[in-house]
């Protein structure tokens, strides 16, 4: 986020004397009189439909900081708005970071939008400048899982060993669906971590370290539901769905309490660096 | 295990087309000795009787009804339960269903509104046949409140979390990737075979 404020303050100034002023200019000149056709000859409908239509996609919860970035974004890659300096086609940075915004605007849930946005990241990695190799090799999307993952709540031995599993080498050329899948594993990732973390948070009761048997014990459960059977999709649903059931997790963490009385502690690090291995393991590598 | 021969059909007495059909599958031996559930989705038939051959004392076969009239649909100049499933059990039945020959089927429809009626996908089970232990079959674990220790965090709120946990490894598992880089290397090497002289 940082990085974004610092752009965004750089860009608020270009914004103001590239876009706005050649298209105004223009409209003076052939005479446009309503404003509906101001708008329409500015491209300001279409840009503002197209606005609302993100907003509507991402369903965001802050919706004035969203607009703010998706402006911002929008000015850095409109190819008139940097003058000069966007005759040259970004840097590998740049589209980098655009790429991260992209795939970051809606939720893997919003399907549709999450697959749009991340069409648009693809375009906009596979965009070389020496246009002689279009197209996204390892090297740029391995980097981009990476940032992904970077801030996130993930332990970072679990996202190294996710990226093994889902990084390609330098040199391999990344089809769209091979990108879609590594993108999507990562964010599912950190929104697993997330939820260790809240399950963490549930199991100590709000006061001081969790008991490492109740964890071991729910742990076991999960890992047990999710090695479930390889049956049809609606069986293993009814199957996981009854071995999580709050019974089967209280007579579990029950019968853990019972094997010993000593009683250790389990940190939340060691915690979700557990939960999020046993996610990992079941990640399909890419071949 | 049986197939239904080609069932003959008797007109009832008002010369209509209401009537009974008779079915009668093929005699299942000695491979299917005990009854324990009869299967099978009806048909636009109202009613169900089902005789059974019994193999006697020194070979005499004889054929008692085990079920008389027995009604699937309420009311059979309407829809309800012309199409449904039904499942019969043993306890259902009026005498033993041990030592069966044969099993006949009589279908009955008073009403002229339906044409054709019949009995489709029988299936008959034998008491073997059950799965069981599965874990759907095990009954789900009850635990009172007093059972539990009362430091135990609490199990609905676990239960929700790690529910959400699940549901992401399946997203992950049902949004896999089709498409494969094509790799041909074993752990950084190649085949021999796999290479060629260009």
């Amino acid at each position: 986020m940082a990085a974004y404020e610092k752009r965004r303050a750089a860009a608020a100034p270009a914004a103001g004397s590239g876009l706005g002023e050649p298209a105004r200019a223009g409209a003076a000149a052939r005479g446009l009189g309503t404003e509906a056709e101001f708008l329409l000859q500015a491209g300001v409908t279409a840009m503002v439909r197209e606005a609302l239509l993100k907003v509507l996609e991402a369903r965001p919860e802050e919706p004035v900081s969203f607009l703010a970035d998706y402006f911002e974004k929008l000015v850095l890659s409109s190819p008139g708005a940097g003058g000069e300096a966007a005759a040259e086609p970004p840097g590998l940075p740049q589209r980098l970071a655009r790429a991260l915004w992209y795939v970051r605007l809606a939720h893997h849930s919003h399907r549709t939008a999450f697959n749009n946005n991340m069409g648009m990241a693809y375009e906009c990695l596979s965009a070389s400048g020496r246009r002689k190799r279009p197209g996204v090799d390892g090297r740029l999307y391995s980097e981009l899982l990476r940032r992904i993952c970077r801030p996130g709540a993930a332990p970072e031995d679990v996202v190294a060993a996710l990226l093994q599993k889902i990084q390609c080498r330098d040199h391999e050329a990344v089809p769209f669906d091979v990108f879609r899948y590594g993108v999507l594993t990562c964010f599912v990732l950190l929104e697993f971590a997330a939820k260790a973390g809240t399950l963490y948070d549930v199991l100590d009761g709000g006061s001081g370290p969790a008991d490492k048997r109740v964890c071991q014990a729910v742990l076991h459960t999960l890992e047990d539901a999710l090695g479930a059977s390889d049956f049809s999709v609606p069986i293993r649903y009814l199957e996981a769905g009854s071995k999580l059931g709050p019974d089967c997790l209280a007579l579990a963490m029950d019968r853990a309490l019972q094997e010993r009385e000593l009683s250790v502690s389990m940190s939340r690090e060691e915690f979700v660096k557990k939960a999020t291995a046993l996610f990992v393991a079941k990640v399909k590598p890419i071949d | 295990p049986c197939t239904l021969l080609q069932p003959c059909l008797r007109r009832g007495d008002t010369g209509g087309r209401c009537g009974c059909r008779c079915g009668r599958p093929d005699p299942v031996r000695a491979r299917c000795p005990q009854l324990q559930e009869i299967v099978f989705r009806n048909f636009y038939t109202a009613f169900l009787s089902v005789r059974v051959q019994r193999a006697g004392a020194e070979g005499s076969r004889k054929w008692v009804t085990c079920l008389r009239d027995y009604r699937l649909m309420p009311s059979p100049h309407t829809e309800e339960g012309s199409q449904d499933y039904f499942s019969l059990f043993r306890h259902q039945m009026l005498c033993d269903v041990d030592q069966v020959t044969a099993v006949r089927f009589i279908l009955r429809q008073p009403s002229p509104v339906w044409l054709h009626f019949t009995i489709e996908e029988l299936q008959i089970y034998p008491p073997s046949q059950k799965v069981t232990g599965c874990w759907w079959f095990a009954p789900p674990p009850q635990c009172g409140e007093g059972d539990l220790r009362q430091e135990l965090p609490d199990p609905e709120k676990v239960s929700t979390e790690v529910q959400q946990m699940w549901v992401l490894t399946e997203v992950i598992r049902a949004r896999q990737a089709a498409a494969r880089i094509g790799r041909f290397d074993v752990d950084g090497c190649y085949d021999i075979n796999l290479l060629s002289y260009t």
